[in-house]
């Protein structure tokens, strides 16, 4: 098993300025704000509704690297949604599960039992699928992967628990990191939308 | 759903720029998603569960790209956990159109219990759930509530559903 946070370390020092990432709640939300504070970053997407919305940014952004950053039990209440993004197979989707067998510290996910999230994605159809154990491993093959223009999908099977960092709680929940996300992708390059959020 | 309605909802959708459409498959609206996808204007997505396409929708939609989920009564119940999460959580645009199946005019050939279900639910889920709706029963009506309603939708921030009526969906000579 890997620290979260490591691998997290690694992935921030791939991403260029234009990249767009989404997170699922808890540890990947805070560890990753505080790696990067900057850029397009959506946080903290309840259970379930990550990879759908990582998938609808890919399809906004079709020339960007979009990386989803989720966790084994969001994923497991949409499973349906691997089927979707096989389907779509968005090239510049890159989707990251990692993998700590719990609900926080509330109780074993069924990947610490018999699921197994690789397996599902590959049936689901997405070809290029691997789990990862090792940060040397995630260093060279998520860091392949990264640099394709091809959709793949990893499991990082990683330690309980989460790294202490200082993070601004009101920019990784809610209306106040939405506007961050909304400003980020307004002044990208390649948005071509006209979404102004709604004023109170 | 005669040519003349699908053809009305397709030059609406392009005048709004709406180029990525999201369903899943279901009888009502299955001729116009099938027109959508013969169509090189349309990005067309077929999704397994319409909770992950309403959210799909919401991150396509905050981040730039024209979008419309099109579905059912049905699939705004399966849809319910994202609806609430993108429309009262973050306030997310996310432009919907669905059959509102339960509706008198409903020609599908489901059971009663379950139309009598819809019909019961439909409204009042959207209300619980804060999402802004009109019930669209003209053809007439069709291009200036997909463009009005496209508009307000963005404007709210929120979810904001068409219900399209039998008397919209339904041909006069035929079951689809």
């Amino acid at each position: 098993m890997v620290k979260r946070f490591d691998c997290l370390k690694l992935l921030a020092s791939w991403m260029d300025e234009h990249m767009l990432t989404v997170t699922s709640r808890g540890g990947n939300a805070r560890e990753w704000a505080h790696l990067r504070p900057g850029g397009a970053n959506f946080h903290s997407l309840n259970l379930g509704t990550c990879l759908g919305f990582a998938l609808g940014v890919s399809l906004a952004f079709p020339r960007r690297k979009v990386v989803a950053i989720d966790s084994d039990g969001s994923l497991l209440l949409d499973t349906s949604a691997l089927v979707t993004v096989a389907d779509v197979n968005p090239p510049n989707l890159l989707v990251l599960v990692f993998d700590n067998q719990a609900y926080a510290a509330m109780g074993a996910t069924a990947t610490a039992r018999a699921a197994d999230l690789q397996q599902m994605a590959q049936g689901a159809g997405i070809k290029k699928t691997g789990t990862i154990a090792t940060l040397e491993d995630f260093a060279v093959t998520v860091k392949k992967a990264f640099d394709a223009q091809e959709l793949a999908f990893y499991v990082i099977k990683v330690a309980p628990g989460r790294e202490r960092v200082k993070v601004d709680s009101r920019f990784i929940h809610g209306r106040p990191m939405l506007e961050n996300f909304v400003t980020a992708v307004r002044n990208h390059p390649d948005y071509r939308g006209g979404f102004t959020p709604a004023k109170d | 759903m005669d040519r003349d309605t699908i053809a009305t909802i397709i030059d609406a959708l392009k005048k709004e720029k709406i180029d990525l459409v999201v369903t899943l498959p279901e009888e009502p609206t299955s001729p116009l998603t099938e027109e959508i996808r013969r169509d090189p204007y349309f990005t067309s997505v077929t999704v397994a569960g319409e909770g992950h396409g309403i959210s799909l929708c919401a991150g396509a939609s905050l981040s730039g790209r024209g979008c419309v989920f099109i579905t059912g009564i049905a699939g705004l119940l399966v849809g319910t956990w994202s609806l609430a999460q993108m429309g009262v959580l973050y306030g997310i645009p996310v432009f919907i159109l669905a059959s509102y199946r339960g509706d008198i005019a409903d020609r599908s050939g489901i059971s009663g219990a379950q139309l009598f279900m819809f019909q019961q639910i439909g409204e009042p889920l959207l209300n619980a759930l804060r999402v802004p709706y009109k019930v669209v029963d003209k053809k007439s009506d069709l291009e200036r509530r997909i463009i009005d309603g496209h508009s307000a939708c963005q404007g709210f921030g929120t979810p904001l559903v068409l219900l399209l009526t039998g008397d919209v969906l339904w041909s006069n000579d035929s079951t689809a």
